[in-house]
């Protein structure tokens, strides 16, 4: 459990300031880590309990973060949540709006460039995942969301925080857990429009994003970082952490370097833009069916795989979008033209992130929750405590992880361990053989008694369960053995200095899009934005004016279809493959279907050939 | 060995074509040519009108996955490695006529071919024909992309 135990506020902002990272943008971003009290102060409290409608409990004007923390109006089952203001009559939404934010643009501090996307992300996926993305727009039609109208009340609120002198800033946090000091660098945006300006998936109202630092302590009370773990939408684990010394991770001086990216402040390590997809569960039913195909091709027919097969635990679909962190914008932090300005401390920890449970922002009563507003630093949004938060080094994948200065003693203990585990062992094995040999005598002594034959079985079976014992102890020794060395010699590199491979935790990093891919042609742009329409139509007629030709009118439209798509995609063999299953699958039923009684007579002989074939293996030994 | 199956599937069609064209019974067919240059058949039986119909869209369907077949087959075996889409593209145009073949009038040759298109096309997605054929072109770079929930 994390804890702020023999941490002091100051020696706390000395070290979140020493480390404090270097955050690169991407052009066109609007929103930008803030302080989050000029944010609460403009914002009102809402309370939605269930099957009533939301009540403002404290409005505009007269909150604050300790009002906040107080969270009144709590019951079972209630959802408090803040709302940005709406602009006022004089800078209404729409046009005036826009107008507004535009103004803006005079205040040096202000982006002055517009987002564009490049190439679009529907070019970069297939037919299925562009109609599962029609579909998902469709259905946000319906679902709850943040109105068009908040996005711009946030940049018109955000604007005049600008105007206010207010600049950047995150809120630290130091905290100490399993022999690491984490600092936990959480970084407040206004709002989070990724789908409005980004072609995301989603926009809310405000956006808790992190970075935590991982410090250990040398016996001489000194303090060097180790491991770093940015936060990307709800990625947890091994994959998120990079070691400090890791050529992936930027650094100036001692500062680690981010890449935000455009709209969903997901944060990364490279510069680039990456292909990140929205999964859905498939239906049971549909992904048993699905892992059952998956496992007869790649296994029983040793099909190839692109990547080795392995079984997933859930069958899924996915909807791609992009989160575009090119760093091309504006970068903030030490030596950057834009400075952190004081962090705001959360050592001791303030009342208003343990006291208030609710969401900061508008609750759209989203199924999938991607339009609600995030909770605060310290909770999710069902209003449990986060990991993150509890669970800082678990999160990253740091518990199995021992600090540079534990790494020695870890060993050692180990060993002494396995030491102590293989004098046991020896003597289990002694004492066993011992028997075993004992045993041993009996059987030979009784064999070929006739009157002591019980007595001779039940000796040949304690024989056989004690000889077992004895093997899986040996085993047991023999690998303790193997263990011991490798300790002992990874011991004698950790003292040479030696270190393991930066990037072995890593199983699935996150890469960006590469160059060749970003750069295709305006062609392929079109034809990723009209296709599945075009796909559409093209059925349509078919089913309407070649419904005597239907089947060869199907196969010839959907052929074409998938071909285009394939040569823009340059994933000609993909096609090709897959084309060719299709074909085998109906080729097979048509085989099935044709010699279905000489199938059934030619597997029963083979069945009966083949029990000949044993049993005659059997007499001929 | 694959440029050999996929010789032998291209022997055996070109097998089959040419005894679709022996079984017409030629003297039953008038040749009525008046021009130099120019082929003009005529007959009256309707069996051989089928028959030849039958053996002209056999050529037609075949022709085109045949002399594919046959490059592949040639490139797999004295060029080695090449020749892996060539075959690809050759099994499913041979799928595809055997299908309109299917859905037509279902001669017999259409089920051992299909059959034979089934194997090949197996063979050449098997693992250990794909990690030879296509080993230059797999670089890490072709890692999938995450798989994230969006926030």
């Amino acid at each position: 459990m994390a804890n702020e135990a023999g941490l002091d506020a100051r020696n706390a902002e000395a070290l979140l300031r020493r480390f404090e990272p270097v955050i690169h943008f991407t052009k066109g971003e609007w929103f930008y880590p803030m302080d989050c009290e000029p944010y609460v102060d403009a914002c009102s409290l809402w309370v939605r309990r269930p099957n009533e409608d939301a009540v403002c409990v404290v409005p505009s004007g007269e909150l604050t973060l300790e009002r906040l923390a107080q969270q009144p109006e709590d019951t079972t089952g209630a959802v408090h949540y803040l709302k940005i203001p709406a602009p006022k009559q004089d800078e209404n939404r729409g046009r005036r709006a826009r107008r507004r934010a535009r103004r803006s643009h005079t205040n040096p501090d202000w982006p002055k460039e517009t987002f564009r996307a490049g190439r679009g992300r529907l070019a970069r996926v297939g037919y299925i995942s562009r109609l599962a993305d029609a579909l998902f727009s469709l259905v946000l039609l319906a679902r709850g969301r943040v109105p068009g109208g908040d996005v711009e009340g946030a940049r018109v609120l955000y604007g005049r925080f600008m105007e206010e002198g207010q600049r950047f800033r995150y809120h630290g946090h130091v905290v100490q857990q399993d022999g690491w000091i984490v600092l936990r660098y959480w970084l407040f945006y206004a709002f989070n429009d990724w789908r409005s300006n980004v072609f995301g998936a989603n926009d809310h109202e405000a956006d808790w994003e992190k970075i935590f630092v991982f410090l250990s302590e040398s016996e001489s009370g000194e303090v060097r970082p180790e491991w770093v773990a940015y936060a990307a939408h709800e990625e947890t684990g091994d994959d998120l952490r990079r070691r400090w010394d890791d050529p992936e991770l930027e650094k100036v001086g001692e500062h680690p370097v981010a890449y935000v990216c455009a709209g969903s402040h997901a944060t990364r390590y490279s510069r680039g833009e990456y292909l990140t997809e929205l999964a859905f569960p498939l239906p049971r039913a549909l992904s048993a069916v699905r892992r059952i195909a998956r496992r007869f091709w790649y296994v029983t027919l040793r099909q190839y795989a692109e990547e080795e097969y392995a079984e997933r635990p859930f069958e899924e679909f996915t909807i791609p979008f992009v989160d575009y962190g090119r760093g091309d914008g504006w970068s903030v932090g030490p030596g950057q033209d834009r400075e952190w300005d004081p962090p705001r401390l959360m050592n001791p920890l303030p009342s208003w992130v343990s006291g208030y449970r609710g969401l900061w922002g508008l609750y759209t009563r989203d199924p999938f929750e991607g339009e609600d507003a995030p909770a605060g630093p310290m909770y999710n949004r069902d209003k449990t405590i986060s990991r993150e938060w509890f669970d800082p080094v678990g999160w990253a994948g740091l518990d199995k992880v021992p600090t540079r200065t534990e790494e020695l003693d870890v060993i050692s203990r180990r060993r002494e361990e396995i030491q102590e585990r293989r004098d046991l062992l020896r003597s289990q094995i002694r004492e066993k053989s011992d028997r075993l040999k004992t045993l041993g005598m009996d059987a030979e002594a009784t064999r070929d008694r006739s009157h002591l034959s019980k007595l001779y079985e039940t000796q040949r079976r304690d024989i056989e369960e004690l000889s077992q014992e004895v093997e899986e102890l040996r085993a047991e020794l023999s690998e303790d053995e193997l263990l011991d060395e490798s300790l002992r010699d990874h011991a004698e590199r950790l003292r040479d200095g030696e270190r393991p491979p930066a990037r072995a935790h890593i199983t699935h990093p996150t890469r960006p899009v590469s160059e060749t891919e970003t750069r295709a042609g305006r062609v392929a742009q079109l034809w990723a934005s009209i296709s599945v329409a075009a796909v559409l139509v093209t059925l349509f007629l078919i089913f309407a004016y070649e419904r005597q030709h239907l089947l060869s009118a199907l196969v010839f439209a959907i052929a074409v279809f998938a071909f285009i798509e394939a040569s823009f995609r340059r994933r000609l063999t993909r096609f090709m493959v897959s084309a060719n299953i299709a074909l085998a699958i109906v080729g097979a039923l048509v085989l099935i279907q044709h010699y279905y009684w000489q199938i059934i007579v030619l597997a029963v002989l083979g069945v009966g050939f083949y029990i000949l074939w044993e049993n005659l293996r059997e007499l001929g030994r | 060995m694959l440029g050999v199956l996929l010789l032998l599937q291209v022997v055996v069609i070109v097998g089959i074509g040419i005894w679709l064209f022996a079984s017409i019974d030629w003297d039953r067919v008038a040749d009525v040519s008046n021009k130099p240059g120019q082929v003009q058949l005529q007959t009256s039986d309707k069996s051989v009108l089928k028959g030849f119909v039958r053996a002209v869209l056999f050529t037609v369907y075949f022709l085109g996955p045949v002399v594919l077949s046959l490059l592949a087959g040639l490139g797999f075996v004295l060029l080695r490695r090449r020749g892996w889409m060539l075959a690809s593209v050759a099994q499913a145009l041979i799928m595809l006529a055997c299908l309109f073949y299917y859905g037509a009038s279902r001669p017999w040759f259409a089920y051992p071919i299909i059959a034979y298109s089934i194997l090949m096309i197996l063979l050449l997605n098997s693992r250990s024909v794909r990690a030879v054929v296509h080993r230059r072109r797999l670089t890490p770079a072709e890692a999938s992309s995450e798989i994230t929930h969006g926030e």
